[in-house]
């Protein structure tokens, strides 16, 4: 059941749970938060399992928090490798954060330092959750609103160093690129550059709030122009690259989504014309 | 140099505590560093509508403003330690019901009883259900060691009044006019047969019937203890809700012919 993760995606929502049993939608794949399924029975795996049927998935989680200075949860890594035998997804993702310490969780992803010690204390979990679930282990960049003064290097100074030395891979969010580079002033081309081609194996889009002077990650609007602009210029580097648009708040019918998401398709598709012409 | 513990610990403190100069982040204190309020205000925004989330009639019940005023105290008072949020408020009920003289009603308290219970059945495990086919094969001497199971959601609310009828209101219109319900000390069942919640109160019988199995008892020790809650002939007593919990849902098949887990 395991198959190829190709194409343009949706996050699974359970306002749309119906249109995907009752019938075949235009989306190639879908991405589930894991923790929503992290559960014992009910409606939530009875759709789940459902959809599975017609549609290959990947898993996306919130909780992980590999950069907590908390050990890395048991229990959690367990259930989590559970679901996933349950899935067969293609890869599992989570978030370059941490969530909370002290065994508590402030359930939002809270920026790391970006820092060598930092660094030195990733490696190694992600060597523990790679070897947990023996999957693909994907780790996204946040969108964040502050800055550390404790930073050493820029963002994507260490998510290509984290990259290099950990064997993670990485799910480029485009929007949180995009949101970061707003809030601290850099160029969000300069952070697309950086990042390694050969590491990214899959892209976020998704919308924003945007309140002039910073702007703040909600997912509960349609993708801006800017980030379709960013989106463009990452399709140049990184070629043809699993694409999915995140909402979660503010969530419109389905097949308003599936309009947007042809947009990202015939974006990608024009993009990439242009780029084989061109070579 | 900020250590990665120290510097997740005073953040950490910093957005639980409201301290806007933790010392950690540039420019902290002006415009720009009013990135840490946002940390500070979306905590609280994603546990209250988790809490909303969770607790859907008493939201109603409540208002919105009301329901975030007590969803506030809480959350200050109780931070998450749960890896879903969707388990983030399994205390509400006891945290309001520590202080009754700031409800509208203390029958409030069981309203949030019942919402978290529902909640719970939700998603509990699945089963099949013994069907009364499989209960019609079993041979008359194996009955008095039998042991029926009930299903794994299964929940036996103990109740201080009746809310029943403000729930049902309020679930299906938030805008429903209800009448304040009256003092009534009860026992609500509440489970999942199979995909949708279901409710009902239990008399006292049936509560001592149900304790016993969930206890453990087979049904010669659930014939004792109805017996033991007053039924004079706890034997067709026993066989008639027997004959209601398999129409109702409430058994599950025997363990080693299940198929699921």
């Amino acid at each position: 059941m395991n198959q190829r993760i190709q194409g343009f995606g949706l996050g699974l929502r359970t306002d749309h749970y119906s249109d995907f049993v009752t019938a075949p939608q235009k989306v190639d794949w879908l991405e589930i938060i894991s923790e929503n399924y992290m559960v014992d029975g009910g409606k939530p795996l009875h759709f789940l399992d459902r959809i599975r049927q017609d549609y290959p998935m990947v898993m996306h989680g919130v909780s992980l928090s590999i950069g907590s200075t908390d050990p890395l949860d048991d229990d959690y890594l367990r259930m989590l490798k559970s679901l996933a035998r349950r899935v067969e997804p293609a890869w599992v993702s989570d978030h370059l954060c941490w969530t909370g310490t002290d065994s508590l969780n402030l359930h939002d992803l809270m920026p790391l330092p970006y820092t060598e010690a930092t660094l030195r204390h990733l490696v190694p979990r992600v060597a523990q959750v790679q070897d947990v679930l023996g999957l693909p282990f994907l780790l996204e960049n946040v969108s964040s609103y502050v800055s550390y003064r404790s930073d050493e290097m820029k963002e994507w100074e260490f998510i290509g160093e984290l990259a290099a030395r950990s064997g993670c891979e990485l799910l480029l969010d485009v929007n949180n690129v995009y949101v970061s580079s707003v809030n601290h002033g850099f160029d969000p081309q300069v952070f697309i550059d950086a990042i390694p081609v050969a590491a990214v194996r899959q892209i976020h889009l998704a919308g924003h709030e945007d309140h002039g002077n910073y702007i703040i990650d909600t997912h509960d609007h349609p993708i801006c122009d800017a980030v379709w602009d960013l989106y463009a210029y990452t399709l140049r580097r990184f070629g043809a690259v699993p694409t999915m648009i995140e909402r979660d708040d503010n969530i419109p019918c389905l097949d308003e989504l599936v309009d947007e998401l042809d947009a990202v398709r015939l974006l990608s598709e024009r993009v990439l014309a242009e780029q084989r012409e061109a070579a | 140099m900020t250590s990665l513990d120290e510097l997740q610990n005073r953040f950490q403190h910093a957005v639980l505590s409201r301290d806007e100069t933790p010392g950690l982040f540039v420019a902290e204190g002006s415009e720009v560093a009013g990135g840490l309020r946002l940390y500070l205000m979306a905590y609280r925004a994603r546990l209250l509508s988790a809490l909303r989330d969770n607790y859907p009639v008493l939201h109603r019940a409540l208002g919105d403003e009301f329901f975030a005023d007590l969803a506030h105290d809480y959350i200050e008072a109780h931070p998450s330690c749960y890896r879903s949020i969707r388990w983030y408020g399994d205390t509400l009920a006891d945290f309001l019901a520590a202080q009754p003289e700031r409800l509208p009603h203390p029958a409030l308290v069981d309203v949030a009883r019942m919402d978290w219970a529902i909640r719970g059945a939700f998603d509990a495990p699945d089963t099949l259900l013994l069907s009364l086919a499989e209960l019609a094969e079993l041979p008359t001497g194996e009955w008095p060691r039998r042991r029926f199971v009930p299903i794994p959601s299964l929940c036996l609310l103990e109740l201080n009044w009746s809310v029943e009828p403000i729930w049902r209101a309020l679930n299906e219109d938030a805008e429903a006019q209800t009448e304040a319900p009256e003092a009534l000390a009860h026992v609500l069942l509440v489970w999942r047969p199979e995909l949708d919640c279901l409710w009902r109160s239990a008399e006292p019988v049936e509560v001592a019937a149900l304790s016993a199995l969930l206890h453990g008892a087979n049904f010669a020790e659930c014939c004792t203890a109805i017996a033991a809650a007053g039924e004079s002939d706890p034997a067709t007593a026993a066989a008639g809700l027997l004959q209601r919990w398999i129409t109702d849902g409430l058994l599950q098949k025997e363990p080693g012919k299940q198929e699921i887990g």
